[in-house]
Formats: C-alpha cells, structure tokens, sequence
C-alpha cells in the first residue's frame, strides 16, 4: 500500500527523474548535451543561493566568489596531485568555511546593506585571484586542469569521465544530492526556522530562534554547495580565470533564481536550464540579443514576480477555483 | 611633500565627481528606499548625450552639459516610473534584478547604436598651470569648483525650498510625509530627475579630462554604492565627506601602495566597518 | 535471393549515383568556418576587429573561386557566435559550431577562452582545429595538436623595443602599465630583459586600463622617481590618456607603448603626434612596408566604417594559411592532415598581405614579423623595422626574409629565442 501511495504521489518526479537517467539515450548532439551539463552544474549553484536568498531572505551577493573559491581549490588541489574526489570535498569545505568568516561580520547588517558588502567580499575574491600571481596564476588562470578522477567500480570497473555522458552523469548526481539535501532541510525544523528568519526577523528571535546562529548557517551551508559547483566546473572546463568568481556570475544566478522561482525547489532549476536556452536561442540576434534580454528581465520581475513557478501555481490554483466554482454550480443545481 | 599635494589635488578632483554621484544616488536610495544599481550607468548615458551634442550638433561646452542634465532628468523620471515604482512595495532584491535589466539595456543600447570604441570630448579649456610645484589643468580646477558649486546649490535647494524640504521630509520619515499630505510619488519622480541630472553634470565636466565609454559606469556605480553605504544611506553629508574621502584614498593609495589591490582597500573597508556599525557611518539606526 | 538482389541493385544504384556526383559536381560546395569571441561586451571592438578580418579573407577567396580539393571547388562561409567574456560560452559555441555546421576550424582571439576550448577540440571523431589569436606564449605551452597561433609572442616586442630605448641612451624605467593577464606578462618579460642589460626599473605602478580613466595618481608616484623612459599600454584609448596626463604632468621623457595599444589610434585620439615624441611601438596598418597595406586598409575603411588594425589583418592572413592547408592537404574535413599541411601554406607575401607570414614553428605560432616604429623628438613618425624571431641561428633568419618582397631598405631585425614561443 504504501509503495502505491509513494507512487501515486510522486509519479511525476519519478518520471522526470526516468526521464534525467534516460537522457544520453535522447540526445545525441554535442552542444545540446554541453548546455544539458552546463545546466545542472549551474542549477547546484543557484540552489545554494536559494537556501540564502529564497528560504533565509538574505541576498547574498558573493555567490560567484565562493563559486571562484571552490574552483581554484580544486584546480590547486589536482596541481598538487590529490584526487578529484578528495580535492572536490575539500574545496567546498574550504569555500564554507571561508564563508563562516565572512558571514560573520556581514551578516549583522540587513537588506540592501547585506547585499552591498557581499558584494564586495565578491569582488574581492576576483582582484586577489587576478592579483596573487604566486598561487593563482594571475589574469591568465590556471589551464590544464584534469578531468575528474577515474573511479573504480565493482562488477563495472573503472569509469573515467572523458566522455559527455559521464560527465553528464556526474553532474546529474551531484544536482541530486543537492536536491535531496535541500529538501530534507527545507522541510526540517532548521528549515521553518529560516523562513522564520526571512518572513519576521524580530519575531523569530522574540520565539526563541537564534536568528544569527541560523543566518550563518544557511549562508554556510549555500556556499558549501557553490564551492562544490565551482569545483566540479574547474575541473570539466580545464581551464579558470578570475572570471569564474566574477559578478556576472553572481547576476546571472540570480536571475535564474528569481525568474525561476525563490524558494521553491524545482525553481532555480527551471530557471539554470530555461534562459541559457533562451539565450542561445536568441543568439542569431546577435547584439540586439542583450537589449531584449534586458527588457525581458524587468517585465517578468514586475509582472511575475514570483517567477515561472510562482505563475505555474498560479494557473494550478486558478484550474482548481474553476473546477470547485463548477461543483459548487452542480451542487446547487442538485440542491 | 610636493609628491603628496599632487597626489592630493588629484584625489580631490576624483572625490569630486565621487561626491556628486554619491548624492544623487544617496537622494534616491535614503527616499525612494531602492538600490538604484543603474545610477553608473545613467551617468555613463549622460557622458554620451554632452558627447553628441557637442560633436554632431555644434552645441557648446557649457549649453551641450545643461541640455544633458535636462534629457537625463526626463530619463531618470523615465526610469523611476517603468522599471522601479512597479516594484514599490516587493522586497528590494526585485528592484535589484530590474536595475540589472536596466543596466544591459542601456550598456548594450549605447554599444549598438554607438560602438563600442572610447570617445572623446573635445576639451573646453585645455590649459596648465603651475602654483607651488603642483601641476593643475585648468579643466580639473573647473571640475572642482564646478562640483562644489553643484553641491552648494543643491543643498540650498533641499534646504530653503518647498520641494526641496518635501524630498528631506519623505528621507526623514516616509509614513509621516504622507500623513502630511505630501505626494510621495511626486517627490520620488522628483528626486529621481535630480539625481541624474547631478550625475549627468558629473559625468560631463570630467569627460574632457577622461574618454567616455560604454563601460564607464559600471566600476564608478559600485564605488558610489560603497561611498553611499558608508556614509549613511540617505545622508547627504556623508555622502560628500566619503565621496571627498574615497577619492583622496585611492590617489594616496594608489600612489603609494599597490594599485592592483586599491580597491580591494575600499571594499574591504566597506565590509569592516559594516560590521562594525551594520547601518553605515552616519547611518541611522534601524530598529 | 530476391532481398540479394535489391541489395546488389541498391548498391549499384549508390555507385553510379556517387560517380555522377563525382563527376559533374561543377557547383561549389560550402565549408563553414567558425568564430567564437566577444563581439558585445567591454572587448567587442577587439572581437568585431577579428571577426571582420576572417569574414573580408572568406570574401576574397570566394571571389577568387574558392579552394580546389580533389577536383572539387569549395567555398567559404563564417557563423560567427558572441561570447562576451565567459569561457563557458566560448565552449558552448564552440560545441555549437562543430554540431551544427560541422566546422574543421574555430577561431577565437581571447587566451582563457582558447585554454578551455583546448579541452575539447581532440575528442576523438569530433577533432576541430583552433586558430588561436593571442600573443601569450602560454598558448604555445597548452600543448595542442590541433592548435595555431597567428600573431607574434610579444615577447619580440619586449626584446625590440628594449634596445631602441637602451640605443638612445635611456637607462631609468618606470613602468605604469595595464593590469591583466597580457599587462602582468609584459611586466615581467620588461623587468626581466631590462635588468639584463643593466638598466634600473624605478616604479612599477599598474594601474587598470579598462575600468578607469584617471591614472594622475599611478604617473604622479613613477614620475618622481625620474625615469628616462616609461613602459605604458593597454588598450589605445586609455594609453592615449595616459600619454596625455603624463605630459600634462610635465614628462617630457620616452615611452614605450606595450603592443595592444595602437599608435595610429591614439594619434586619431590625441588628434596629432605633437604628445607623441619619443615614443617606441609597433607600427601603423598603413605604414606597413608591403604594396598591399594602404589598398586593404583603404578597402576595409570603406566596408567597415572604422580604421583597420593588425588584429583584423593577421586574422586575413590567419583565414588565408588554413585556406591553402587545405588545398595543400587535399581534404577540407580531416582536421589531422590539414594541421600537417600548414608548413605548405607559406610563405604569404607583401604583394597580396599587409603582413607577411613566412612560415610556421613545429608547435604551430606562425611566422610573422614584428612591424617596430619610432616616433622621433620633434614628433615624426621613423623608419619601419621589421623583427623577426626564433630562427636559432642567423643562416635560418636570412634564409626566411629571403622569400620576402618587401622593399629592401627595411631593416631587419634578428631575435633569438631559446624555445618556441
């Protein structure tokens, strides 16, 4: 019974998630599956930025210098001959640890303010990384970084990660382990505490909840996951510069996030995949291309602000009104 | 020592243009309570407008600069009207993403419509002089007298006059303005108008000096942002002192220390003191 | 024995159609050409300059008729793709170009983008070349079986300028160049070869070229340690305001204008050469020493409404060498032989080039001299000299500018390098 029930449920993330396996089966061109990767390594980001900006309320902006923190470990770390796997963990611990020392001074000030010294430490991360020419390379980066380290399967044997559908598989299982960490900690005490936090400042903290101690954490935590996408990019790209922890990032994120949706779970994935499609789409506009994309921005955030999901739930409550309003009708007719 | 008053004639014509940005920008962020992360790139747009006035339309310097303050005045109401009042009452990162949306239109229209080369504006008064071994060109002079006149004059105007006093009222105590009976967004299309004309007015009194281009706005933008924050959002005195600060700063700092890390200095000043008084210098504590 | 049949009916059918298409194939068939680099953004002039120079070189050698290959005539097309300045569009393009239009060649002018398409460009069955425009003799160090690289390391630049500045007699340096990748390289190429020769760097104050426009404070701190010379650059338009501030200062010394800042643009900003004396760089388009300059430059003026810079014109020539490798390879699709053929491309010449490419390394950066100019005291443009470089010995430099056409009385100058830059 209650394997139907589980099904009944949840059949429509168990046929996504059919679907997400059977993937490489479907696609075939090359530059589709490389903004099919590109897209679930952006959206373990974007998730991370959720849980700080959608579910705690605090907009960080430093997102893309943890991203940068995160890949330049890594790169470093493979340099210095440690396996990926060891190297990738590392990094994100190291990317939140960073962010426990910042989180510290930057998250006693609120709003606008929080979001402007985020920035900063941001931008700082690409100027040191641009700057430290001794560790970092300077404005050129660090080029040559290997692949993911092969692993050694029983009954498989070793997988290596040169190919797309590996390396698709891999950032499809990362994306589902921040998926299910994410839920599980949305849905758990910690997490109603942070949307507490984002809803009522003062009145979580006259309940009893250590708004503080809980900001931190989320912040800890976002930035854990944003070190690991950082990581993972590092090492498929090759090659990072101080770009990887620039601004534009941090932007682009956001934008997914919000037009996505905030504080939703399947938002800031709708929102990793549809606009880079969009904008690849758009690329036969050439320069215009940014022009509309811009105009696009500022409609959607006026008019749907709550973002794909938001106008998704929408259109579901507006069904549901329209099939009780028809019940209702029957329910009188018969009355 | 003649070293330093150089660098620090150089740092005060910087802060100038700082200041008068920052108050723009602090007039519209203490009122309208929305970052308006656009305001680099409004200036950037009035740097474009002295350009082309001056170059394909014969204007002169100084009639090219007030036509530039007026157009960007009627684009400031412009912007304020379509891209944040839709977004008065949501929460500040919406107003965020708009203002991005507003910054790759403007950028991206300029480059299209414009190129995306540097240009140039023809210098009014490109002469030297020498007082007590400090080399001054007479523009700069005129950017620091202009800046100081600026402020001058807009203080008089929030100070002495009706709609002036009405902006300072809606800083002071929005609830309280309206209550009053003040139209709110009046005042807002009001400020708005002012604070990029200033930024036009900055933008070109410095262009002869500089070269314009379609990126110029975005670095000065942040840098207003930190000088605002800083100061105290909302307050114009700090807005001016930091601005004066800021730019006396990066000149000594620049000039004496490492100029790759110069503004890794500014910033993470900002984050110190942040955490220090999380409402900025002057800032007004919030409960 | 009936499905035998079809099959062999089948099979013959393909035949003869094959042969027909073979035979009078007459119509030209089409091979696009990829670019991949910003043509928005803060470098989209830089992106737009080597976009053009691809697309004018494939409009001329369609107008020539195109490439034989195997009897067959071939023609040119460019699908060009923006990528603003991220790496992660740089790939996406990349992968784009290769699936959609199933190009053998991408080019892309921008060092950490060509680091990660370097990636990807030897999977195996989906191999394309990368035609690299960058000066960073890292680009050679990436290793890349299937990579070129057309403009000269910079390095030259470094090596050439340092000795008409140390012939003049100048010994004190103050550097007050971009900060960067390319800016950071130069720095430090320029200390090193300075100190070598026994001269003394007094300041080295950095300051960012694209982000700002007030370098009074950098120039003031390197103007009083009293230089002789001061090493500038990045791009022209902020070089010009630093010639300018500097002089506005009261420097009346020597500059040498790292290579990305062009001294025919900056004269165009400044108006005149009057700020420019005493000033070392590379030489204008349109003072190139071959018969083809001044007609190019006029001709791409008139197409693309802007002053031509060597960005477009080694670009041409770029499009030109991968044309005749793969005439010379026979094949414009196995990616493998036409990189093997490019030693065959050579030489392009001054009757038909602004520059001339005289040959290729084994690692793959073309050979393509340096065009050097000096502006005198009185503010008159000199002589051009052209240098040329990694010959290991001088029988091998004079046995290169012997194929050469330019004029004779153009000084040639030898650069020896250790390794392949």
């Amino acid at each position: 019974m209650a394997v139907i029930r589980f099904l009944r449920d949840k059949w429509f993330y168990l046929l996504l998630l059919v679907l997400a396996l059977c993937l490489p089966l479907l696609i075939t061109n090359r530059y589709h599956f490389q903004i099919v990767i590109m897209g679930c390594l952006f959206s373990i980001a974007t998730l991370g930025m959720n849980l700080i900006l959608g579910y705690t309320g605090q907009a960080s902006l430093a997102h893309a210098g943890f991203f940068g923190i995160g890949a330049y470990g890594v790169a470093l770390l493979m340099k210095g001959g440690l396996s990926f796997w060891v190297a990738l963990p590392l990094s994100a611990l190291i990317a939140a640890g960073i962010g426990f020392l910042i989180g510290l001074p930057t998250l006693r000030s609120r709003g606008s303010y929080f979001a402007i010294s985020t920035m900063c430490f941001g931008v700082i991360v690409s100027i040191v990384a641009g700057n430290w020419i001794d560790l970092t390379g300077g404005y050129n980066g660090i080029v040559g970084i290997a692949l993911p380290t092969p692993i050694h399967l029983p009954l498989i044997g070793s997988v290596g990660f040169q190919t797309q559908v590996a390396q698709y598989y891999l950032v499809l299982a990362f994306l589902l382990l921040t998926l299910f960490i994410m839920h599980r900690l949305v849905h758990s005490l910690l997490g109603l505490s942070f949307m507490a936090i984002r809803n009522n400042e003062a009145l979580a903290g006259s309940v009893g909840i250590n708004t503080f101690a809980g900001k931190i954490l989320s912040f800890v935590v976002a930035n854990f996951f944003a070190g690991l996408a950082g990581g993972i990019y590092a090492s498929l790209m090759g090659a990072i510069s101080p770009s990887t922890a620039s601004l534009d990032l941090t932007f682009n994120w956001l934008i997914f996030l919000l037009l996505g949706g905030a504080a939703t779970l399947a938002g800031p994935v709708i929102g990793a995949f549809v606009i880079p499609v969009t904008m690849e789409y758009l690329q036969s506009l050439a320069e215009y291309r940014l022009i509309i994309f811009g105009a696009l921005l500022i409609v959607v955030i006026i008019y749907f602000p709550r973002g794909v999901m938001g106008a998704v739930g929408n259109l579901r409550q507006k069904v549901r009104d329209f099939y009780d309003r028809k019940k209702g009708a029957k329910g009188a007719a018969a009355g | 020592m003649q070293l330093f008053f150089q660098q620090i004639f150089n740092g005060v014509m910087l802060g100038s243009t700082y200041a008068i940005v920052a108050l723009g920008l602090t007039l519209v962020f203490g009122i309208l309570q929305i970052p308006n992360f656009a305001h680099g790139h409004l200036y950037m747009l009035g740097a474009y407008i002295t350009f082309f006035l001056m170059t394909l339309y014969g204007f002169g310097f100084w009639s090219a600069l007030v036509t530039s303050m007026v157009a960007l005045g009627l684009i400031g109401m412009l912007i304020e009207r379509v891209v944040y009042r839709p977004l008065q009452d949501r929460p500040h990162i919406n107003s965020f993403i708009s203002a991005v949306g507003a910054m790759i239109i403007l950028e991206t229209s300029v480059i299209v419509f414009w190129g995306p080369q540097g240009r140039r504006i023809p210098n009014p008064y490109p002469d030297m002089v020498e007082l007590f071994g400090i080399t001054m060109s007479h523009q700069r002079l005129l950017v620091i007298v202009a800046a100081f006149v600026l402020i001058f004059l807009l203080q008089i105007f929030i100070k002495k006059t009706t709609p002036g006093t009405t902006i300072e009222a809606v800083a002071q105590n929005r609830e309280g303005a309206m209550l009053v009976g003040i139209n709110v967004n009046r005042v807002s299309s009001l400020t708005f108008a002012i604070s990029t004309a200033t930024a036009a007015a900055a933008a070109s009194l410095v262009a002869p000096i500089f070269m314009i281009s379609p990126t110029m706005g975005a670095l000065l933008g942040m840098k207003a942002f930190v000088i605002v924050i800083l100061g105290g959002v909302g307050s114009i005195p700090g807005a001016i002192l930091g601005g004066y600060i800021l730019g006396i700063l990066e000149a000594i700092g620049g000039g004496y220390l490492s100029a790759a890390y110069k503004d890794v200095y500014a910033f993470g000043a900002l984050i110190l003191i942040l955490s220090i008084r999380p409402t900025g210098l002057f800032g007004k504590e919030v409960s | 024995m009936r499905c035998g049949k079809g099959i062999a009916g089948m099979v013959l059918a393909l035949m003869v159609f094959g042969i027909a298409a073979d035979g009078y194939g007459q119509t030209a068939k089409e091979v696009v050409i990829g670019y991949t680099g910003p043509i928005s953004g803060i470098a989209a002039e830089y992106g737009q300059d080597c976009a053009n120079g691809i697309e004018m070189a494939i409009n001329d050698i369609n107008a020539a008729g195109g490439i034989t290959v195997k009897g067959q005539k071939h023609v040119f097309k460019l699908a060009k793709l923006d990528e603003g300045l991220d790496p992660t569009a740089s790939v996406n393009n990349s992968r784009r170009l290769r699936d959609q239009y199933k190009v053998p060649a991408i080019f892309n002018p921008l060092f950490n983008s060509l680091a990660a398409i370097a990636k990807i460009n030897q999977e195996k069955g989906n191999e394309f070349l990368v035609m690299a425009y960058t000066s960073t003799p890292k680009v050679i160090e990436i290793d890349n079986k299937l990579l070129t690289a057309s403009p000269p390391p910079f390095t030259i630049y470094v090596k050439a300028f340092s000795d008409i500045a140390w012939e003049k007699g100048w010994r004190k340096a103050a550097m007050v160049a971009t900060v960067g990748a390319y800016g950071e390289e130069w720095r430090h190429a320029f200390r090193e070869y300075w100190q070598k020769k026994g001269g003394e760097i007094t300041a080295d104050k950095p300051a960012n070229y694209y982000a700002e426009t007030d370098f009074s404070a950098p120039l003031t701190a390197a103007l009083a340690t009293k230089p002789d010379v001061m090493l500038i650059g990045g791009p022209s338009a902020s070089t010009a305001l630093v010639i300018e501030q500097a002089r506005g200062l009261g420097y009346k010394g020597g500059f040498i204008l790292m290579d990305q800042a062009k001294m025919d643009f900056i004269e165009n900003i400044l108006k005149s050469t009057k700020l420019m004396y005493n000033t070392i760089g590379v030489a204008p388009v349109e003072q190139s020493p071959t018969v083809a300059a001044p007609a190019l430059e006029k001709r791409y003026r008139s197409l693309y409404k802007r002053m031509s810079t060597w960005e477009v014109w080694l670009n041409y020539n770029a499009m030109f060498a991968l044309s005749r490798a793969m005439a010379a390879a026979g094949t414009v699709e196995d990616v493998y032989a036409i990189r093997a053929a490019f030693p065959k491309a050579f030489p392009l010449l001054g009757d038909k080039f602004p520059s001339e490419f005289l040959g290729i390394t084994p690692a793959g950066r073309m050979y393509c001299p340096g065009s050097i100019q000096v502006i005198d005291q009185a503010g008159k443009y000199g002589q051009v000299q052209l240098a040329l470089w990694q010959y290991k010995t001088e029988k091998e430099f004079k046995e290169s500018i012997a194929q050469s056409q330019i004029n004779a009385n153009i000084k040639w100058v030898f650069l020896k390098f250790e390794k392949e830059q």
